[in-house]
């Protein structure tokens, strides 16, 4: 039977994904085209990241859905308003779609990889993301601080690299550079399931729950005076032993 | 001239006041990225702070790129003020 279930999941999920991507690219790329005649830059990219969210949304939560769910719980319902530096584990290839969960205009801080990608790495570079290996950390803070000031939130996956096993790898510490710098908020998010749906090193979708816990925010208040690296490890922490509690569930 | 003891006694202080980083984790064998956690960023302030530590100027030596231990590092801090004392 669950042969069956996996392969109904991939035989749905990968045609479904690859014409809601074309599609996408194509309307998304007439759309600015169109846009830029007539709304601010400004704008647009507001417009952009909301399509952006909109797709993630129907990647993670309908296409694969029932075999694949998603467990989202939100512990920051007294947090302070955004934006916010959103700092996630990062064990699956997926997790930058997740970041749909969150309805905010966001933008990401990726390796170079998923620039590299047909059509979702156009539509990363359009939407401005960032390519944290790829530019000088003076432009990387500069780049974060203007957005912070425009009231994007950012998300970062600061291990760098997906965890090969159920640790959280070290972090790096250029977003906790612009925390303190900006006194955002940062937000921990821990994410666990997606590992297994695909595992590394496989393309196979298997059924399974995608947990995602965002965690109260972590104000200026708490953590100015810190170091970067302290910054970083106090995250590191805080977000190791969720995981660990998610995964135990 | 400063005594290798006295290296690496100095090279750890700076770890802790400016890491915070515990003393039974400075090692000589410890690897700065790995198992102490800094990053290339974080390497920066190391500098800035051995610099203060040694009154010496080594960000723009070579021979810190090739630095991958906390004994490597104490090892390469002897070497310079040897240098600068001959």
């Amino acid at each position: 039977m669950r042969i069956f279930k996996i392969a109904f999941l991939n035989l749905v999920f990968y045609p479904l994904f690859i014409i809601l991507t074309l599609v996408a690219f194509v309307n998304l790329g007439s759309l600015v085209l169109f846009l830029v005649l007539f709304l601010p830059k400004r704008k647009i990219f507001k417009l952009i990241r909301q399509a952006i969210r909109w797709y993630g949304a129907v990647i993670i939560r309908i296409l694969p859905y029932p075999l694949i769910r998603l467990d989202y719980k939100n512990y920051g319902t007294n947090d302070p308003a955004g934006p916010y530096l959103f700092v996630c584990n990062h064990r699956a290839a997926s997790d930058p779609f997740l970041m749909a969960v969150f309805p905010y205009e966001i933008v990401q801080v990726v390796n170079i990889w998923p620039f590299r990608l047909p059509a979702l790495g156009i539509i990363a570079k359009i939407a401005g993301y960032l390519s944290v290996r790829e530019i000088p950390y003076a432009e990387f803070a500069a780049r974060t601080q203007k957005l912070i000031s425009q009231g994007v939130s950012i998300a970062a996956f600061p291990e760098g690299t997906r965890s090969r096993n159920k640790s959280v790898g070290q972090f790096h510490s250029a977003i906790f550079r612009t925390a303190l710098e900006t006194h955002a908020a940062i937000v921990p998010v821990c994410i666990t399931g997606n590992e297994n749906v695909p595992p590394i090193g496989s393309g196979f979708l298997r059924p399974g729950i995608i947990k995602i816990h965002r965690l109260a925010a972590i104000t200026y208040e708490q953590y100015k005076g810190f170091t970067p690296f302290k910054l970083k490890n106090y995250l590191r922490d805080i977000i190791a032993k969720e995981v660990k509690i998610m995964d135990r569930q | 001239m400063v005594s290798e003891q006295e290296v690496i006694k100095l090279t750890n202080e700076v770890f802790i006041d400016s890491f915070e980083i515990e003393k039974s984790k400075l090692v000589p064998e410890a690897n700065i990225f790995t198992d102490l956690g800094l990053d290339s960023l974080d390497v920066v302030d190391l500098v800035v702070a051995l610099q203060k530590k040694f009154a010496v100027t080594i960000r723009d030596d070579e021979r810190i790129r090739t630095i991958r231990t906390l004994g490597d590092l104490q090892q390469f801090i002897l070497t310079i003020k040897k240098e600068i004392g001959k």
